[in-house]
């Protein structure tokens, strides 16, 4: 089986651009992110994120139109790839397994 | 609003290390947020700074670009063989601007260098001993009775170091030097004449480094008739080939006053070296002398300042410590006098360190002339401007140098050079010419140190190849004004507009006011401030060489007595057998000297007996002083020939008007027959005496101080002899007055010197000020007349079809050379706004020092600008009026 390398964040951002499913471009990432999980992302987190994930072939982008809103300046989409479905479903796995594997005990204990 | 937009520099800075292909989406992405949040937020601020935090934190791998692809190197290397190429093809194809260009950098660069070089030799003294900085010279102040500061000297007395060295925990060691002795030293039968023995306590060794070349700092007075000797004294004494053989326990002969003493050789040291303040050929045990003189006679604490003393403290030791104590020191070793005064109120300590002794030191009797500090400073600041000036000129003919190559500039550009590209074109230019320029400085640097050396009494070399600091620090100095001067023309050649430059017009209006002016108008103004100094320097020097000092100071020939001369009479009356020897005068000290010998005194006012509370120095004197200086008698009587302090142990004095001034008496007759009781002259030890005369008031010291009350006695112990002598036939008087010497005193030669001559040295350091200040100035001249003349050239070639239009049109040659010409007149009028009161408050400085000086006149005022001015029009008054006189159609036809 394939190995697939996800970070705590990458795995937040691959999961985000999934969800905005075609509507996923740098500020609304960022937004959703922000609002979902109340926390802040900078840009260049966020971004060198985005760009580690494409050239790992988890993502594809593409520019959109140019419109008059942001100086001119298109907006680059980006969209979950195949591989990219297989790396969070890979992770998804290997946490549930992790988790399965927890004995009982130690949960009941601290919920005493 | 600006503030509501993102800021542009921000945008410049994430554009720099972007990859290019992710900077659209992540710029749009932030101005989006931006934007949103200038919606939101009442103040621009925060939205700002947040703009700048998120730029910042895209620093991040993934991110930043890659720089500098590793195959450009190569590109580099080649695209710097063609500036190369280039540059040496412009070089020869413009010689003459380039020998301009080279002249004025070299020149500059030498005068830069070697002042530096000066400089760097007059901070180095006395670095060079190990323990330099623990070392300090014990200096003693005398006081007045008022409080204030009579004198400082640079000697001590011979009881200071021993019991400084024993009550003062600070000091550690301390050396005498006794540097009067000059006795004739005998080796194997052969003589060598009043050498300079001098003799030291066996201390020296500890506290100065000096290297033995035989023999060893540790057995060197092992006994007291030892002697060291240096290199120099050693081939003096032995002959070359000394350092062959072991001189080691040789023997020689020290003779004074007729008394013998043998001495052992017991070691050579190397040469004191030239940075150093006192130089000794001979070193000998203190010991020895002390028998000599007595121990009794060695053991005073004050006066009798003949013993250089240095102190090295220990570690760590505040020499202030040291000097507060006097009080208790002279407490414990004078207490109080007769008067009731306390000797501790008459006397202080200053501890020199002794690397300031050179720059720092001008006291009575320094052993060496010393450098100064100011003389320091002025000369790095005129060195540093004179190298700014030079560059300047760079600065100014390559940027009109260049303006010829617009077009090769244009096509560059099309090809695609970029700015960056072409500075560093230009740069490479101003490093080739630099490169150039340099061997050529180091030729006028090694062509003008000798002249240097002889004038400053130097030994200052410019060792390229063996002295790793002179070498970076020339690499240095070239990387530093090749940067500097090719900067400017480079930034400003690569600005101009492509269009413009392919047509081949010239880069800028040249009539327009622009940094070029600037920098040619600092040019005027550094030359406006040299010429100034100058004109006041000189005019200074005219005012001393033509202000009355009070008494003649022509024809008078002043011989130095010996202890041989016993009869004084018998000398003096020798002397003026013959005609043309006027008038014979003795004197302890003669005007041009300096007042050093001074008593207390406290004269008869009525009833009453006031004591003098300010300085009355005295000189001994005889009847003939006053006619022979031709010193005017105002008021009561001259010395009689009969009268003598001496053996009649009575005070004949004769007081200046100054002095009768102070005593109280305006009018000079009313001191005259007053009772005066001066030093040993109390009616304790001898009887106290009247005041005989007045005479006019002299400059026996430099114009530097004013006068002083002075008083002459009559008798004491001569030193000089002045002889007035007729203005014929100086030269059979110097024969006669020779073959007189020589029957009253034939050991030792004669030994004189012209008053007048003495009169100028006063000056000599005003006078070399004078001189070096010339040099520059000359050398500053010259620069500017290269860079003007280049400068003229490049607006007559920029405005070539503007004159011609003007002359079609009408316009006489005249107005057009004015046209022309006007412009520098505005500069010049600006640089002398800036100059003049930056040099007259400078140079005020330098006038200050002096009681009696010059005004500042109208004239040398204008004179600076006007010469400037004329200078101009000599340079380039030519080509402006042969640019006037063309013919019109010969510029316009090109069109």
């Amino acid at each position: 089986m394939k190995d697939y390398q996800l970070g705590e964040f990458e795995e937040i951002v691959l999961l985000t651009v999934a969800i905005l499913n075609g509507d996923a471009y740098g500020v609304s990432i960022k937004k959703e992110i922000e609002d979902r999980l109340q926390r802040s992302v900078s840009v260049g987190a966020l971004q060198s994120a985005l760009r580690r994930m494409e050239e790992k072939d988890y993502l594809s982008s593409k520019f959109g139109d140019a419109t008059s809103k942001r100086g001119g300046k298109r907006k680059r989409y980006f969209e979950i790839t195949d591989i990219g479905k297989q790396a969070l479903a890979y992770t998804k796995e290997t946490r549930n397994q992790l988790w399965n594997a927890i004995p009982d005990i130690v949960f009941k204990f601290s919920w005493l | 609003m600006a503030l509501k937009q993102p800021p542009k520099l921000a945008n410049r800075l994430l554009k720099s290390f972007c990859k290019p292909q992710y900077l659209e989406d992540i710029q749009g992405d932030l101005e989006e947020e931006f934007y949103e949040k200038v919606e939101l937020t009442s103040g621009p601020l925060s939205p700002l700074l947040w703009y700048w935090w998120q730029i910042i934190k895209l620093f991040r791998s993934g991110i930043i670009r890659q720089f500098k692809p590793i195959d450009s190197t190569q590109k580099e290397i080649n695209m710097f063989k063609n500036y190369f190429q280039i540059g040496l093809r412009n070089l020869w194809k413009y010689k003459l601007g380039t020998i301009i260009n080279v002249l004025g950098l070299s020149t500059g660069i030498a005068a830069f260098v070697l002042i530096a070089l000066f400089i760097r030799d007059e901070l180095s003294y006395d670095q060079h001993h190990e323990k330099s900085n623990q070392i300090y010279r014990l200096t003693v102040k005398n006081f007045n009775v008022d409080g204030s500061m009579s004198r400082q000297w640079a000697f001590a007395s011979a009881g200071h170091a021993e019991r400084f060295k024993s009550d003062f925990p600070e000091v550690a060691k301390a050396v005498r030097f006794y540097p009067w002795a000059f006795p004739d030293v005998y080796v194997d039968g052969r003589k060598f004449q009043s050498e300079q023995v001098v003799f030291a306590d066996s201390d020296v060794f500890d506290i100065f480094t000096l290297p033995f070349l035989q023999g060893s700092p540790q057995t060197a007075f092992n006994t007291e008739q030892s002697l060291v000797l240096t290199r120099t004294s050693a081939i003096r004494l032995f002959g070359n080939d000394w350092i062959k053989e072991d001189i080691i326990g040789r023997r020689v002969t020290l003779e004074r006053s007729g008394m013998k003493a043998p001495f052992t050789i017991s070691g050579v040291m190397e040469d004191m070296p030239e940075h150093q303040h006192f130089h000794f050929e001979y070193l000998a045990p203190i010991r020895f002398i002390e028998q000599v003189f007595g121990e009794s006679a060695m053991d005073n604490v004050t006066g009798n300042y003949n013993w250089l003393t240095y102190l090295l403290l220990q570690e760590g030791a505040n020499p202030k410590d040291v000097e507060n104590q006097k009080d208790s020191f002279f407490d414990k070793y004078v207490g109080q006098y007769s008067n009731g005064t306390d000797a501790k109120d008459y006397y202080g300590f200053e501890l020199q360190p002794l690397t300031s002794i050179h720059l720092h030191s001008d006291l009575e009797g320094e052993i060496e002339t010393n450098g100064s500090i100011q003389q320091v400073y002025i000369f790095g600041i005129v060195g540093l401007l004179l190298l700014i000036v030079a560059c300047i000129n760079y600065m100014n003919l390559a940027t009109s140098h260049f303006s010829r190559r617009m077009k090769e500039v244009g096509v560059r550009k099309v090809l695609g050079a970029m700015r960056s590209t072409l500075v560093k074109q230009f740069l490479t230019e101003s490093f080739l010419v630099n490169i150039i320029a340099f061997p050529f400085a180091i030729l006028f640097i090694e062509l003008a140190l000798p002249y240097l050396n002889d004038f400053m009494n130097k030994d200052i070399s410019l060792n390229i190849l063996t002295d790793w600091d002179i070498l970076s620090a020339l690499a240095g100095l070239l990387l530093m004004v090749a940067v500097f001067s090719g900067l400017y023309p480079s930034l400003f050649l690569s600005k101009i507009d492509l269009t413009r430059a392919l047509k081949g017009e010239s880069a800028i209006n040249s009539n327009k006011w622009n940094f070029r002016n600037w920098l040619v108008t600092f040019q005027y103004a550094v030359t406006i401030a040299l010429i100034f100094s100058l004109a006041v320097i000189e005019g200074q020097l005219y005012f001393i060489r033509n202000s009355d000092p009070g008494y003649k100071k022509e024809q008078i020939v002043n011989v130095r007595l010996t202890r041989n001369i016993k009869s004084l009479d018998a000398f003096k009356n020798e002397l003026l057998n013959h005609p043309n020897i006027i008038k014979a005068a003795y004197a302890s000290r003669i005007p041009t000297g300096r007042l050093a010998d001074s008593w207390g005194a406290s004269y008869q006012d009525g009833d009453s007996t006031v004591s003098v509370d300010f300085r009355l120095p005295f000189i001994w004197t005889d009847e003939d002083f006053l006619e022979a200086f031709e010193i005017e008698l105002i008021a009561g009587e001259n010395f009689t020939a009969s009268q003598d302090m001496t053996t009649d142990s009575v005070g004949y004095y004769i007081i200046n008007r100054t002095g009768a001034k102070a005593l109280g008496y305006n009018n000079p007759r009313e001191v005259v027959g007053k009772k005066l009781s001066y030093g040993p002259y109390n009616d304790v030890t001898f009887k106290s005496g009247r005041i005989l005369g007045v005479a006019e008031d002299f400059h026996f010291e430099s114009l530097h101080t004013s006068i002083a009350p002075m008083l002459m006695l009559k008798g004491g112990t001569p030193r000089r002899i002045s002889l007035k002598i007729s203005g014929d036939q100086v030269q059979k008087s110097l024969t006669h007055i020779e073959s007189v010497w020589n029957q009253f005193d034939p050991e030792n030669p004669v030994s004189y010197a012209f008053l007048d001559e003495q009169f100028d040295n006063q000056y000599q350091s005003e006078m070399r000020l004078s001189t070096m200040i010339k040099f520059f100035t000359g050398i500053a001249i010259m620069i500017g007349c290269l860079g003007l003349i280049g400068m003229v050239g490049f607006i007559i070639e920029t405005r070539s079809k503007e004159i011609g239009i003007r002359k079609v049109l009408g316009a006489s040659s005249m107005s057009i050379a004015a046209t022309i010409g006007n412009r520098f007149v505005i500069l010049i009028g600006i640089a002398s706004l800036v100059a003049l009161p930056i040099a007259f408050y400078l140079i005020s400085g330098w006038l200050n020092e002096f009681v009696y000086r010059t005004d500042i006149s109208i004239f040398m005022i204008f004179i600076p600008s006007l010469s400037v001015l004329a200078i101009t029009v000599l340079s380039v008054g030519f080509q402006t009026v042969k640019a006037s006189l063309v013919n019109p159609s010969e510029i316009l036809k090109d069109e």
